[in-house]
């Protein structure tokens, strides 16, 4: 099965999971299964729509990715906060 | 003891005061995350917090103790049909009626609780209205931030949108009207404003004691509603007030014809006018106001607050409180006599209320 990998304040909201693992084969599926599995991250990696956030970025094998990105059952899909603030 | 849930850039602040001492940080909640509005519920004392979290998104938080572990909320989020995406929540309301709540997001949507703001429902009867696509944002975004309730009838409400106008029901939300008979948007052509959708209410508030009573600072104009926000009464020319344009407003709970407001200079230049900090104040209805301004800044002081970011407490002699972009939160507990500035360094102040 794929991995998810939160770190920082993402991964606080997990209540410390660092590593989740999920069944799917996009980063959509993932990330959906994800938000299953903990239910504090609905609404925090993709809104109500289902769109990415604007300031998170999914990373598969060293490049970032879109939601549509297929994800094998080796795969760790990274999610990351995008180095944004003031 | 006498606490204040202070929204800011970086958190939130709870600053409290026992009797006869001064304000302290009691708390910090949410550090480094924007912390847009708190309050808290006085009939169920629960405490609510909207965090927008700088990747992450826009959250409602609530708890029993600021001190300790916040929970996140079940909403407020759009249903699947909406085809939305609440970009900030703006406001949580106390409703009338066991464990109501209401709260307010941009982009411009009422959401209601039934179970003391565990859980939140969009209330599709405003977000349907056949206008809503025509609706054009504030520089705040099309945000609905006011939230008027009427005490003692659950199914009356008013509530204030940038730039939509006012929104009044008689039903709990399922057919709205809108409010604006009165309303002067000057800063649209004198030829587009009768046939507009654009009146930017800036803040508008209730008068509990007399509900058909209501106050709005406007984008330009301070008014008065003496029919529950279906007519508007210039109440801000002429009057007293250095400039009809800005954002704060607060209210007696006790005296319906008592209000607050704190001027900005203008639309163009939003700090307080000539760098003094002063709250002006209406006993008449708006007939005349009077400056407040002992302990106040009164040279080189140009600060901007902003529309969540004055209060009134329910006490007597009423207290007072408002924060400033720059980080500087005063006080008056004696309706505004007296103020005192009561914490000098927070971060850039978003909002605050009293708990």
């Amino acid at each position: 099965m794929p991995r998810v990998i939160l770190t920082g304040s993402i991964r606080q909201q997990a209540g410390g999971l660092g590593i989740v693992e999920v069944a799917g084969d996009t980063a959509a599926v993932a990330v959906r299964e994800l938000e299953e599995a903990c239910p504090a991250l609905r609404g925090w990696v993709v809104d109500e729509r289902g769109s990415l956030r604007r300031h998170v970025k999914l990373f598969l094998r060293g490049a970032a990715v879109a939601l549509d990105a297929p994800v094998g059952p080796n795969d760790e899909l990274h999610i990351v906060a995008a180095i944004s603030g003031g | 003891m006498t606490e204040l849930l202070v929204g800011t850039k970086k958190g939130l602040v709870v600053l409290r005061r026992e009797r006869g001492g001064t304000f302290e940080v009691a708390a910090r909640a949410f550090p480094g995350e924007v912390v847009e509005f708190a309050i808290r519920d006085a009939r169920s004392g629960r405490y609510f917090a909207s965090v927008t979290n700088g990747q992450f998104g826009p959250h409602l938080f609530y708890c029993d103790d600021p001190t300790a572990k916040w929970q996140q909320a079940e909403g407020p989020a759009f249903p699947p049909g909406a085809n939305a995406a609440v970009e900030r929540i703006w406001v949580v309301e106390p409703g009338d009626g066991d464990g109501v709540l209401w709260c307010g997001v941009a982009p411009a949507a009422l959401f209601r609780s039934g179970d003391g703001g565990k859980s939140w429902t969009l209330v599709e009867g405003l977000w349907n209205v056949p206008s809503r696509p025509r609706w054009d944002p504030g520089a705040g975004g099309l945000c609905l931030h006011s939230i008027c309730p009427w005490p003692g009838d659950p199914k009356r409400l008013a509530v204030g949108i940038s730039s939509a106008g006012v929104w009044l029901t008689d039903d709990g939300g399922e057919t709205w009207r809108r409010g604006v008979k009165g309303l002067v948007p000057r800063y649209l052509p004198e030829e587009s404003r009768h046939d507009t959708h654009s009146h930017c209410v800036h803040n508008m508030k209730r008068a509990p004691r007399q509900p058909a009573t209501l106050y709005m600072q406007f984008h330009g104009g301070v008014y008065r509603s003496d029919d529950a926000g279906e007519t508007w009464i210039d109440i801000g020319s002429d009057r007293g007030l250095p400039s009809d344009f800005g954002f704060p407003l607060a209210i007696d709970p006790h005296d319906p014809d008592r209000a607050f407001v704190i001027p900005l200079t203008a639309d163009a230049d939003r700090v307080t006018p000539a760098g003094r900090v002063r709250v002006y104040e209406t006993r008449d209805r708006g007939a005349s106001w009077r400056a407040l301004e002992e302990g106040l800044p009164q040279s080189q002081a140009y600060l901007t607050i902003l529309r969540q970011a004055f209060c009134a407490d329910s006490g007597k002699p009423l207290g007072l409180y408002f924060g400033a972009q720059s980080g500087e939160v005063f006080g008056s507990a004696n309706g505004g006599r007296t103020w005192s500035t009561i914490a000098a360094r927070l971060p850039p102040v978003l909002s605050v209320r009293c708990a």
